[in-house]
Order: structure tokens, then C-alpha cells, then sequence
């Protein structure tokens, strides 16, 4: 079921939740709403579910006026990030809720609906705890369980709330992996909320980077994360250094056929650490500086350099590191692979704001 | 102090310790298990029969009636009207929110003696609905509407109070899942809500009992000390007393002395299912340890 969501504004008191908000799901697709924390996000999540009530703007399915619509006869499937089980149920009555819940008209008897409860613990891979309580299940277990429970109703849509935020890293891996398997199995539009860029860029079909109450892009992730349309998701997706151009004159020299078309004085260039290179020996608009920390993190080196007052993160692969024999305190030249030139005033409004 | 031999750092003296448990042990002894002991001790001075003969005298047993009718009563009251206003108070915001929770506190901060008199003030037959009600022939002070009254005044925070912190820290990501579930209101309310306070409902039960069946001043005030008719057990006693029948004042005092046992128990029990609760929720969770089996399906 696709959701239309048109000129959507919520606001809290005197705060500004969402502004104006425009975005289409197609149906089947899996979109992250990614952004800091304060964003809108979650609230733009609560309102597609009906838990919240926009002030203005309509919220669509399949082309139907939603706005209106009470939560409970929307037919979606909700994923809270604290997973919110029924506590004082098993994992069963859990999953079974959704099912007894229903007008005795619709409701399964309770053969099908032990049928379909454990069909869908199979689908979780967890029909083995059927009868424990949510309190002896582990915190990825929990969300599994919970994921299964909001499937019982058959949602068109499925709306996830920060779903593994909870987790360790490892088990968050794995979940999104078989998030991903599960969407593409039921074939149903999913909506999920994350700070984690990571997580949004590895599931999602699209991602939807917001700020602020904004949109700042709706694009595959690929896009957002190579094509950054603000200086915004340049920075929240992934570490950067930024080059104020008036201060750092030879960069804006590299970056010079975007440069060009604005004034020079008043750019700014944003250079992914993994974007540049070190090199032992002077080259042509390499930038001088010289080695301050070496850090090995995993499979990569994280070297922080100084040029000038600036500080300069750049990170390297282990073998790369090893021909180039850094030290503190070493000269080297730096050559950026890909510059981003946005121009000053972009950054400044958004200078301040959350990101690396 | 010559001891040589090593102490902790963060412990007191020895003899400071025994000190102040024995003042804390010798004050429950002399205010808390004395009073208990004296009031069976004077019941049963004059032995079993008398003790027995006492309780089943007629006004006695009149006054016991009254007292369980009343507390049968107000309670259904205190619970719908305690959990609704937790309810409120913990799962919405709005405008003079703390107000309300001021509101509640009300009845803990007015002596109940003035309470009583506020209440003849409004329905007495000089009071503020006095003649409406008494050309519709309703009596209501000096009779049972009234005891029933003040009492519901008197008991009604310890429910509303009791549900409060829970509702808040049980948050409302569970009702909002049931809705989300297609749950109706009342469906979320007895499948989701209740069974999550149950325990934290049944102790403010219990302490609102205890306090509507002992009750004293605000009903001594409206209910005008009809023998057999508005005498609560407590009013009952103080009448013996004063009329020097002391097996029978402290009989039925040991009656009152009972039922605090026994609430003392049943609220010991409901605090140590709670705990249970609490602690299997916030017991740690072994580390994941679920299969890498999600990793291997495509």
C-alpha cells in the first residue's frame, strides 16, 4: 500500500515538529527516515500510524484520505523501539493479540489462530519460545517477537520506531539483514525510523535525511550518501573535514570547476576522510601538513594531521598506512580524491547542528 | 578507643550501632507493638466468654455491618474514580495537569474533623443544599449518604496516588501497540492496562480500606452517633470508653486491631508480588544468544 503524505506540519507548544512536509512511499518499498535526534522523525512515523495528529497536511493510503483515521483501523504494524510487549503475556498471547482483539465477526478461531501464531513464531525463528514471558527474552528477541505480533494483523504498511536502537552492535547487524529478507518476503511498504546512517544506507531503498523538521533529501541511499544536496547530509552521513575556502585558499583551488562559479572567498569544501590521500613526497596542490596522531582502528588507520591551525582526519587502509611509514611529527602532502563545494551561507545555517 | 583491631572504613563504632538500634527497636516497642498488645490484653482481662459476649452484643455487631457496608461501598467508587484520574494524570498532558495532582493530595492535607464540617456546611439542614434536599425528603447528614461521603473524600487519593508513579513509568508504549493492534478502548484497558497495574491497584485498595473502615473524625462529625443506626466501629468504641465499659470498648477496638493485621499481611504479600515483578522486569538479560540462523536463510 503506498502512503502520501502532503504538506504534513506538527508542532509542540512553540517548537516546530515538522514543517511542511511532503513524501510519497510507493508501495513495496523499504524507506528510512534518517536523522538526528529532534529531527521530526519519530513524530512524522506517529502520524502515518494515527498516534498523532497533524495540525495541517493529509496523510494518504493507497490513494485514500487517512488523516482522520483512528489508529486502530489503520491497519498498520507498529515496532516500538523499547519493544512494548504486553508484559504480563506470553510470547504467544503476544503474538496472538492482534488476532483476539477482533470483532467476533472477523475473529479466527482459536485453531486458525494457533495455526497462524506459530507461523509466524517459525518466521521469527523463535516458535521455540512460545510459552516464556518477554522478561526471560533477550533484547533481540524481543523486537523479533514484536516484529511477528505486528505482522499477525496482515498490516499494509509497516511502520518501525528505531527499531534495533536498542541493541548491541552485533545483533542489530543481524537483524536489519533479515528486516530486509522479511520486508522483501511479505510484500508490504515499510517505514523505519533511525539516527544510524549505517542502518539506513545498508537496508533501505530510499532514504529520507531530515532535519529540523525538514526534509533535506529523499534519494537511494547511493545518492544521498554521493550526491549530498545539502552540507547538512554531507555531514550526518559519514565523518568529514571541512575547508573554509577564505582560510584555506589552495583548496578551493582543487575543488575549482565547482569554485568556479561562486565567489571564492565565500565556499566551503567538505572532504571525506577516506578521500584523501597522503602522500610522502610534495605534489601539485597538495596541501602540507604534518602527522599528529596515528590511530589503527580495525581494518583501517586513522591519521589526524595538522595544517595550519586546522585539524584533518583522514583514514587509510592498513596496507596503504604501511608503505607510508607515518610517524608524529612527519611532513606529508595531502591530496584530496573527491571535494564537495557547497556555498558558505548553506553551512552556516546549518553549522551547529548535530552531525560527526 | 584502644582497639588494635582493624574496622572498615565506612562503618560507625560498635557502640554507636548497638545505640541507635536499640533506640530504634525500644521506639516500635513502646509506640507500635505495646499499643497492639494493651488493646488485646484489655479486650480478653476478663476472659474469653466476656470478650465474645462483648462483640456479640447488638449495637456491636450493628456498628461492624455499618462499618463493612460503608468500606464495600466507597471502594468500587475509589477504584473507578483512582484509576481514572491516574490514567490522566499518567498517560496525557493538559492544561492544570499539577493541579490536579495538588487536588488529589486534598484530603491528606485537611484534618478530617474539618472535612466533616465542610460536608454538614453543604447538606446540613442549615447548609448550602440544606433546604433542597430536605423538601425532596433526602437525608443525607447525620444519616448513611453522609458517612458515605466523607469517607469517599477521605480515601480517595490512596488508589489515584498508588497508580500515579506506576502509570507514569509503565509509559503508554504498550496501550498505544494495542491500539495499533486494533484493540478498542476498553479491550486495551482490560487486556493491557489493568493486568500491568493489578498489584499496584490491589495495594491501594488495601490502604484505602483500612482507612475507610477506621475512619474517625469526619465521620464522628456527620454521622450524629445514632446507636444501631450511624455508629461506625471506631465511634462505637469511643462511646464504650467513655461509658467505662472497657471489655467492651477495647473488644471492639481488638476487632479494629485485627483488621489492621490482617492489612498489614495482605499489603506485605501485594509489596513482595510487586517487587517479584519489578525485579523479573529489570532483571538482566543473558547476551543474545539466538542463533546466527537469521544470518544463513536467503
Amino acid at each position: 500500500m503506498s502512503i502520501e503524505i502532503s504538506g504534513v506540519t506538527k508542532r509542540f507548544g512553540s517548537f516546530t515538529a515538522l514543517d511542511n512536509i511532503h513524501l510519497d512511499i510507493p508501495t513495496g518499498e523499504l524507506v528510512a527516515l534518517l536523522g538526528p535526534s529532534g529531527c521530526g522523525k519519530t513524530t512524522l512515523l506517529r502520524i502515518i500510524a494515527g498516534m498523532e495528529s497533524a495540525d495541517a497536511g493529509h496523510v494518504k493510503f493507497a490513494g485514500e484520505e487517512a488523516t482522520h483515521l483512528h489508529a486502530r483501523e489503520r491497519k498498520v504494524g507498529f515496532v516500538f523501539q523499547h519493544y512494548a510487549l504486553f508484559r504480563h503475556m506470553t510470547v504467544f498471547e503476544n503474538v496472538a493479540f492482534g488476532l483476539r482483539v477482533k470483532p467476533r465477526a472477523e475473529r479466527p478461531s482459536e485453531t486458525e489462530i494457533r495455526r497462524r501464531v506459530s507461523e509466524l513464531l517459525k518466521l521469527v525463528q523463535l516458535d521455540w519460545l512460545a510459552e516464556r514471558y518477554p522478561s526471560q527474552l533477550s533484547g533481540g528477541q524481543r523486537q523479533r517477537i514484536a516484529l511477528a505480533r505486528a505482522l499477525a494483523v496482515e498490516p499494509k504498511v509497516l511502520l518501525l520506531d528505531e527499531p534495533f536502537g536498542a541493541l548491541d552492535t552485533k545483533v542489530r547487524k543481524e537483524l536489519r539483514r533479515w528486516l530486509r529478507r522479511l520486508h522483501d518476503e511479505m510484500h508490504i511498504s515499510s517505514v523505519f525510523v533511525t539516527h544510524d546512517q549505517e542502518e539506513a544506507l545498508e537496508v533501505a531503498d530510499r532514504v529520507v535525511v531530515m532535519n529540523h523538521g525538514k526534509i533535506e533529501q529523499i534519494g537511494s541511499p547511493d545518492e544521498v550518501y554521493s550526491n549530498p544536496a545539502s552540507p547538512f547530509v554531507y555531514q550526518f552521513l559519514g565523518n568529514v573535514n571541512v575547508f573554509h575556502s577564505r582560510v584555506h585558499g589552495d583548496w578551493a583551488e582543487i575543488g575549482r570547476e565547482e569554485a568556479q562559479t561562486r565567489d571564492a572567498g565565500n565556499v566551503v569544501a567538505f572532504v571525506r576522510p577516506h578521500d584523501i590521500e597522503i602522500e610522502n613526497a610534495p605534489v601539485a596542490g597538495g596541501l602540507e601538513s604534518l602527522v599528529q596522531e596515528v590511530h589503527t582502528i580495525g581494518p583501517l588507520v586513522r591519521v589526524e594531521l595538522a595544517h595550519g591551525p586546522e585539524l584533518v582526519e583522514v583514514e587509510l587502509t592498513r596496507e596503504r598506512a604501511a608503505t607510508l611509514t607515518l610517524g608524529k611529527g612527519q611532513r606529508v602532502w595531502l591530496r584530496p580524491r573527491q571535494v564537495k563545494v557547497f556555498e558558505a551561507s548553506a553551512w552556516d545555517l546549518e553549522d551547529g547542528g548535530s552531525g560527526i | 578507643m584502644s582497639t588494635s583491631s582493624p574496622r572498615r572504613a565506612n562503618a560507625e563504632p560498635r557502640w554507636l550501632r548497638l545505640t541507635l538500634t536499640a533506640v530504634a527497636l525500644g521506639f516500635l516497642g513502646l509506640f507500635l507493638a505495646l499499643p497492639l498488645v494493651a488493646v488485646f490484653t484489655e479486650a480478653l482481662r476478663s476472659g474469653w466468654d466476656n470478650y465474645l459476649t462483648a462483640l456479640a452484643d447488638r449495637e456491636a455487631l450493628a456498628a461492624i455491618r455499618l462499618t463493612v457496608f460503608i468500606a464495600v461501598f466507597v471502594l468500587p467508587f475509589n477504584i473507578a474514580v483512582g484509576v481514572a484520574a491516574a490514567w490522566a494524570i499518567a498517560k496525557f498532558d493538559f492544561r492544570g495537569k499539577s493541579l490536579l495532582i495538588t487536588l488529589i493530595d486534598l484530603p491528606f492535607a485537611v484534618s478530617p474533623v474539618v472535612v466533616g464540617l465542610v460536608f454538614l456546611m453543604i447538606f446540613g439542614a442549615q447548609g448550602l443544599l440544606g433546604p433542597w434536599l430536605s423538601a425532596h425528603e433526602i437525608k443525607v447528614v447525620f444519616a448513611l449518604p453522609g458517612m458515605i461521603l466523607v469517607t469517599l473524600f477521605i480515601t480517595f487519593p490512596f488508589v489515584a496516588r498508588e497508580l500515579i508513579p506506576l502509570m507514569q513509568a509503565q509509559g503508554k508504549d504498550e496501550e498505544e501497540a494495542a491500539i495499533s493492534l486494533g484493540a478498542t478502548g476498553w479491550q486495551m484497558f482490560f487486556r493491557v492496562t489493568l493486568p500491568n497495574i493489578k498489584w499496584g491497584l490491589l495495594y491501594g485498595v488495601i490502604l484505602a480500606n483500612a482507612r475507610a473502615m477506621g475512619e474517625f473524625g469526619a465521620v464522628s462529625v456527620v454521622s450524629g452517633h445514632i446507636r444501631g443506626e450511624t455508629n461506625t466501629l471506631p465511634l462505637h468504641v469511643e462511646i464504650l470508653y467513655n461509658e467505662y465499659n472497657a471489655v467492651g470498648s477495647f473488644a471492639a477496638a481488638s476487632v479494629l486491631a485485627l483488621l489492621a493485621l490482617v492489612t498489614l499481611v495482605a499489603k506485605t504479600l501485594v509489596e513482595w508480588r510487586m517487587r517479584r515483578e519489578t525485579e523479573m522486569l529489570a532483571a538482566t538479560l543473558a547476551p543474545e544468544a539466538t542463533g546466527t540462523s537469521t544470518g544463513n536463510r536467503s
